[in-house]
């Protein structure tokens, strides 16, 4: 009796316009009180990076004393600095790891998207090497490399190699930290290609044989293109960590042998953390950032923006 | 065999044994070609798990011999001593339990702050209205795309200016240094999308009936929100915990205080100090590890309904 009392008076006021108006600007408070937090972090971690790393970009700067604009010079230096260049030709290279994840983790997919027997342990086993940390597995890869380990072992017996550790050999190092890339990667876009194939509706595979299309005819023409919003965010979010490939390297070779393993990223990093040259590494890191938007824009277009029905 | 089932189809109706044979055929076949074809899956499944889990059974067996040749290939260890981990968890050369207490401080720092902050934050986006919500949305949106390389360089000056590196006081420092740590990572995108598309589904008519009842908004957040976003809340919290065990890059770069580090950051400076003994570094690789393969495990489902929700949040 009281409750329902008390909502009318409630319902009353709320027509009131008055108390309308005081009741929401309250409430937009209300709101932005819960966003607060939240956004202040976003904008100190997120934001502020952006525009003051643009900024560091045209200027010398070491912490200690106030930033010096500087113009183009940091950009000039770089056009001049032959490390810088390896760098980026051997993140470029590092794409090449991201057709083949995507094919293998496609086919990997498709392969515990059968309803089997204990498909679940399988897609756990290939997860495990997700959630371990670089810290882990780069140090677990780098022993496995060793001269006389397992890698060395296995390639030994297909007659494939004998002497030293791939990650000793400048012409194998590279190679060999992206076969590292790949094997962590596969079980993350597995994942998340098991999620793209368990939204392609089965009556229109079942349609499709009952109207005597092939096994490979349906993957070509009903899978595939089902899967295509998936291949863009797959194929973006692999090419853009592929160019900024560091953590791998970072454990595994610090850019060595002779610099074959050397990244863009590791450049901005031994500018910055070794030689105190922030202006420099910021401006590494911008063009870093400018081939990530253009190569994810490429990304857009090869998959036709990555429309199902295109 | 096809023409006689056309004949049941077109003709006039054939005796019903025949057609029962035949289907019973063709069924024989197609059970046949499928036991075969799951026989070859399960042949590729299995040399992929092995692919995928020798190195950390390698890593494992090699952690507990106590002599021999060290990296070769092997199914079971030589000998067998806890020797390796006996000399890590003494932690003579390396503060190990300190590492694991920092570990364990970090994680929970980081995964009550990141999952408080995202639930908070969706709220208001998902169920309330007030000028600027879609703006504020859309700019969240942008940010995630907007490239960060620059990131952990002004994060790290960032931090600085702070004041978060000072060192004015032992358990102040550790404190500071602490939250230095967990800072960058705790407004989380990823947690937001998900806990506003969690939130999202939360019927209305639920939330209206309780502010007619006069409940205030941090009430219906915390007595309505939270408990029906639990399912994701708990995804996101083990992906959190996940990637605040796992993360040493940050904490290596910024840390001046080596007994501050996080485990895995940690590790590194392990395998630089015990470089005479590989196979300690491999016990420490096996600890560290541990974890966050039990909380895998209890938590896998939750875990792998995250990351999906992830994409397509």
């Amino acid at each position: 009796m009281t409750t329902s009392s008390r909502r009318a008076s409630r319902r009353d006021q709320h027509r009131a316009g008055a108390s309308g108006a005081r009741r929401s600007a309250r409430n937009t408070l209300i709101a932005y009180a819960f966003l607060l937090p939240f956004l202040a972090l976003l904008v100190l971690y997120h934001t502020w990076p952006v525009i003051f790393g643009t900024y560091l970009a045209f200027a010398r700067y070491n912490i200690i004393s106030p930033p010096e604009w500087v113009g183009l010079d940091n950009f000039r230096e770089l056009l001049r600095d032959e490390q810088f260049w390896s760098g980026l030709r051997n993140s470029l290279k590092y794409i090449l790891v991201v057709p083949v994840i995507q094919v293998l983790s496609i086919l990997v997919a498709l392969l515990v998207n059968r309803p089997m027997k204990g498909i679940g342990f399988f897609r756990t086993a290939y997860y495990v090497p997700v959630v371990t940390s670089f810290a882990v597995v780069g140090l677990i890869w780098s022993w496995m490399y060793q001269q006389e380990g397992p890698v060395n072992a296995v390639l030994g017996a297909l007659g494939l190699h004998r002497g030293g550790s791939l990650l000793n050999n400048p012409a194998t190092a590279l190679y060999a930290v992206m076969f590292v890339t790949l094997w962590k990667g596969i079980g993350y876009y597995m994942v998340l290609y098991l999620a793209g194939l368990q939204s392609i509706a089965p009556e229109l595979e079942e349609a499709a044989v009952i109207d005597g299309a092939t096994r490979t005819q349906v993957f070509w023409n009903i899978t595939l293109p089902g899967l295509r919003p998936t291949i863009l965010v797959c194929s973006l979010l692999s090419t853009i960590s592929a160019i900024k490939v560091f953590e791998e390297i970072y454990v595994m070779t610090q850019g060595g042998p002779a610099g074959s393993t050397y990244s863009a990223l590791f450049y901005t990093y031994s500018r910055a953390f070794q030689d105190f040259r922030y202006g420099l590494a910021a401006a590494a890191g911008l063009i870093i950032a400018v081939i990530s938007i253009l190569f994810g824009l490429l990304n857009f277009k090869l998959t036709r923006g990555g429309r199902a029905d295109a | 065999m096809k023409s006689s089932l056309f004949d049941t189809v077109s003709g006039t109706p054939a005796p019903t044994q025949a057609h029962a044979r035949a289907a019973a055929q063709l069924k024989a076949r197609k059970n046949r070609r499928d036991r075969l074809a799951n026989l070859l899956a399960y042949a590729v499944l299995i040399v992929i798990a092995l692919i995928m889990l020798y190195p950390f059974y390698w890593t494992f067996i090699t952690s507990l011999e106590s002599s021999g040749n060290i990296y070769q290939a092997k199914l079971l260890p030589a000998s067998l001593s806890l020797r390796n981990y006996a000399e890590v968890l003494s932690g003579t050369t390396v503060p190990f339990w300190r590492l694991i207490l920092n570990s364990l401080i970090i994680c929970t720092l980081g995964v009550s702050l990141t999952v408080t902050l995202a639930t908070l934050a969706a709220y208001p986006l998902a169920k309330m209205r007030f000028p600027g919500r879609d703006l504020i949305f859309y700019a969240i949106l942008a940010l995630m795309v907007l490239p960060n390389e620059a990131g952990l360089i002004v994060n790290y000056i960032t931090t600085i200016k702070l004041g978060l590196l000072q060192q004015t006081h032992p358990v102040l420092d550790a404190l500071r240094q602490y939250f230095a740590v967990v800072l960058p990572g705790i407004a989380s995108i990823v947690g937001l999308f998900l806990l506003r598309q969690a939130y999202l589904g939360v019927p209305q008519e639920l939330i209206e009936a309780a502010r007619i009842d006069g409940a205030g908004e941090l009430t219906i957040w915390r007595r309505i929100m939270l408990p029906l976003a639990l399912p994701t809340i708990v995804a996101f919290s083990i992906l959190e915990f996940v990637a605040y065990w796992n993360s040493f890059l940050w904490a290596r770069i910024m840390l001046p205080d080596k007994n501050l580090m996080p485990l895995s950051a940690g590790l590194l400076e392990l395998s630089g100090t015990f470089s005479t003994n590989s196979r300690a570094v491999m016990a420490g690789a096996v600890i560290t590890v541990v974890p966050i393969l039990i909380v895998f495990a209890f938590g896998q489902k939750y875990f792998m309904k995250g990351l999906e929700g992830a994409v397509k949040g």
